[in-house]
């Protein structure tokens, strides 16, 4: 017998229901030949697996039991005010909307006025239209082996297609904001590109939230393409709030131009089982990176996040700093990869993961990789899981904090060193009050 | 007024006693230096007169206003009036400076049975404090003690005294890494707080301190009792002749 070409039920469930919906996708004949072609890629790699080593710690055939039928439409009712209250804290930062339902874009939730530099459409429409644009876009998609980016490409339905012009500078952030809603419980495939053209500003932030009595269960498989030119800046940040019971498997495919600029920023909080993979290319010299990230875990809730930074050209710098609150049986892994190739000389990078391990069960999986292979190069990483300092718990006591709001406060300033790597205040301020509410604290007054 | 009475202390984990019969009075309205060598039991008294973790009081025991200290949480003393003014202040990072005061502080005056403060009440009190004290508002809008000098640490810790408006202040070794001009303002922050209400115990290895608080009494400790009771003479005395007399007597 062979065990390699077994599939699993969820594996054949999947190929199923591809069979099943294929006529429903939206697509034009290129598109659905390139759908046809990465569920055949996909079948041919089955769901990532422990011995696989990128997902050593996070084995999808283990946790993916069964699979929900993807959303190929949807009429599900959300009213502004619904959307105001999904977003929470979110809805006080002053950006520009551009709003999907179950993987479909609602354009009467949008609030995009006429934003001068900044084109923004609806890719669900542009694999319809047929456009150059997509086929490009599309074919630019890495074929590589992963199989959660073939899935993307065989089911997405809709996302967000961002273009920042040449030399433009957008002062307020655009927020893409998916929201989940009514009692179906589905799996949905979004697809985004962002572009900032050579010298553009721009600020992204891509926001996965709940509508209050929407079903806890889903199956979200989005992939971000990120392309920031010669001399652009481009903040960048997901922020993933759900009720404990979702699958999130997330990517985020970044190539940076020359002296360029690109900060990532990541936040999750309450999911069931979450892969946030990151995959940066440095294509030009003298390019800046951050990426950074908080998550909180707790009960059985699995937070993965797993990157790759591939410095292919001198002079870049890339900086990393991840870290994690992990409490009852909850799990963080965290995989940081450095590629630094024999030209790419005066590379700079550093990199920090650290856990704050708040239960006895809490597990946190660290496995940083630097395959250096310059010689004139300063790269450092750096680890830590760690309870709570007992000093520090002392410190806040004896100014009379009891105990369990002065480890609440401790819990706060952790991840709040990690949130100070947003660059947009009221972003900053609404993830602080994201993690209080985890923390069962109330937000500041 | 706070008596200690016979206190004998070791460390939770280990067998050796650390205080080995401590007594002391101190009325309310004084301030009262305690000074001695290193290794005497200076810092272990501070930390079992704020209630850390890791030491036993194996006999004795520590009063304030008739109350005793000893079963009583950290948290629940500070309720009590009891402050320790670090000697290495922590730092938090990520945690603003207004947010860890104003949690603080009411935190205590819940349990002191007074309304919390508003935020812009709150506000205005650090800033007024904060004046005295040299201190920036701005300053505490970063985290805090992050990225602070010696100086501007210790001016955080008496900003903290000044606004929790305690009744025991407990002072450890607070000269300790200051130059003058931090010395001087450090000091006139403490003196601005000198009240009949209030009792000090101020433990410091060096005179230098005592010139700008000047103390109602001097006690000398050394193997963890105390040695010799005086007025402010004797801090003079000891920067002359050393702890020799003492350690040797101990010895």
């Amino acid at each position: 017998m062979n065990v390699a070409v077994m599939k699993t039920k969820a594996e054949q469930a999947i190929s199923e229901s591809f069979e099943a919906v294929a006529e429903k996708l939206p697509g034009s004949a290129a598109v659905k030949a390139r759908r046809a072609q990465a569920i055949g890629a996909f079948s041919g790699l089955g769901l990532p697996h422990r011995r696989i080593e990128e997902w050593k710690y996070t084995d999808l055939r283990v946790n993916v039991k069964e699979v929900l039928a993807p959303a190929v439409e949807d009429k599900t009712p959300v009213t502004i005010a619904e959307l105001l209250v999904a977003l929470g804290p979110l809805a006080h930062v002053d950006a520009h909307r551009f709003v999907f339902v179950n993987g479909h874009h609602r354009a009467e939730l949008d609030d995009v006025a006429d934003v001068r530099g900044l084109k923004i459409a609806a890719v669900g429409d542009l694999l319809v239209s047929a456009t150059e644009d997509m086929s490009a876009m599309l074919a630019s998609t890495p074929e590589g082996g992963d199989a959660v980016e073939a899935l993307n490409t065989a089911f997405m339905t809709d996302g967000a297609a961002v273009r920042v012009a040449e030399g433009a500078s957008v002062a307020k952030p655009l927020m893409i904001v998916f929201v989940r809603a009514g009692s179906q419980a589905s799996s949905v495939a979004v697809r985004n590109f962002v572009t900032a053209e050579a010298g553009a500003n721009a600020t992204v932030i891509e926001a996965h939230v709940v509508l209050p009595g929407a079903s806890p269960d889903v199956q979200l498989n989005a992939l971000t393409e990120v392309t920031v030119g010669k001399g652009a800046t481009l903040h960048h940040a997901k922020v993933a709030v759900d009720e404990g019971k979702a699958l999130h498997l997330s990517n985020c495919d970044v190539t940076l131009d020359a002296d360029a600029t690109y900060r990532n920023f990541q936040f999750s909080a309450g999911l069931g089982l979450a892969r946030n993979g990151l995959n940066i290319i440095f294509e030009g010299e003298g390019s800046k990176l951050d990426l950074s990230g908080a998550y909180l875990a707790r009960h059985s809730e699995h937070i993965d996040t797993t990157l790759v930074v591939d410095h292919a050209v001198p002079r870049c710098e890339s900086r990393e700093l991840f870290k994690g609150v992990i409490d009852g049986h909850g799990r963080g892994v965290f995989q940081g990869k450095i590629i630094v190739r024999p030209d790419a000389q005066k590379t700079d990078g550093k990199q920090m993961s650290q856990a704050l391990m708040l239960s006895e069960d809490a597990e946190f999986d660290s496995k940083p990789e630097l395959e250096i292979f310059a010689d004139d190069v300063v790269c450092g990483h750096g680890t830590t899981a760690a309870e709570l300092d007992a000093d520090l718990l002392f410190y806040c006591r004896s100014r009379g904090i009891p105990e369990k709001e002065a480890r609440a406060l401790m819990i706060e300033s952790f991840i709040g060193e990690a949130i100070e790597k947003v660059e947009n205040e009221s972003l900053r301020d609404a993830l602080a009050a994201y993690a209080m509410q985890w923390l069962g604290r109330s937000p500041r007054g | 007024m706070l008596e200690i009475k016979n206190l004998h202390v070791k460390l939770a984990d280990e067998d050796r006693m650390i205080l080995k019969g401590l007594s002391l009075t101190v009325p309310k309205g004084e301030v009262h230096a305690i000074m001695g060598p290193n290794g005497s039991g200076k810092s272990t008294l501070a930390y079992v007169l704020a209630g850390r973790d890791g030491y036993e009081v194996t006999d004795g025991d520590i009063l304030w206003n008739g109350e005793s200290l000893i079963d009583m949480e950290p948290d629940e003393r500070a309720a009590k009036g009891v402050f320790l003014a670090f000697q290495y202040p922590m730092e938090i990072p990520g945690v603003a400076g207004l947010t860890f005061l104003r949690t603080a502080l009411n935190s205590v005056r819940k349990k002191r049975g007074e309304a919390e403060l508003t935020t812009p009440a709150f506000l205005k009190l650090a800033k007024e404090k904060g004046e005295k004290l040299n201190i920036d508002i701005e300053m505490l809008k970063r985290p805090v003690n992050v990225g602070f000098s010696g100086g501007e640490k210790k001016r955080s810790e008496i900003l903290q005294m000044a606004l929790l408006e305690p009744t025991l202040c407990v002072l450890d070794e607070t000269d300790s890494g200051l130059d003058i001009d931090a010395l001087r303002i450090v000091s006139e922050g403490v003196n601005a707080l000198r009240d009949k209400d209030r009792a000090f115990v101020v433990i410091t290895h060096y005179q230098r301190l005592l010139n700008y608080i000047v103390p109602d009494k001097v006690h000398v400790l050394a193997d963890g009792r105390i040695q010799k009771t005086g007025g402010k003479d004797l801090a003079l005395e000891l920067e002359k002749s050393g702890y020799a007399e003492y350690t040797h007597k101990a010895a």
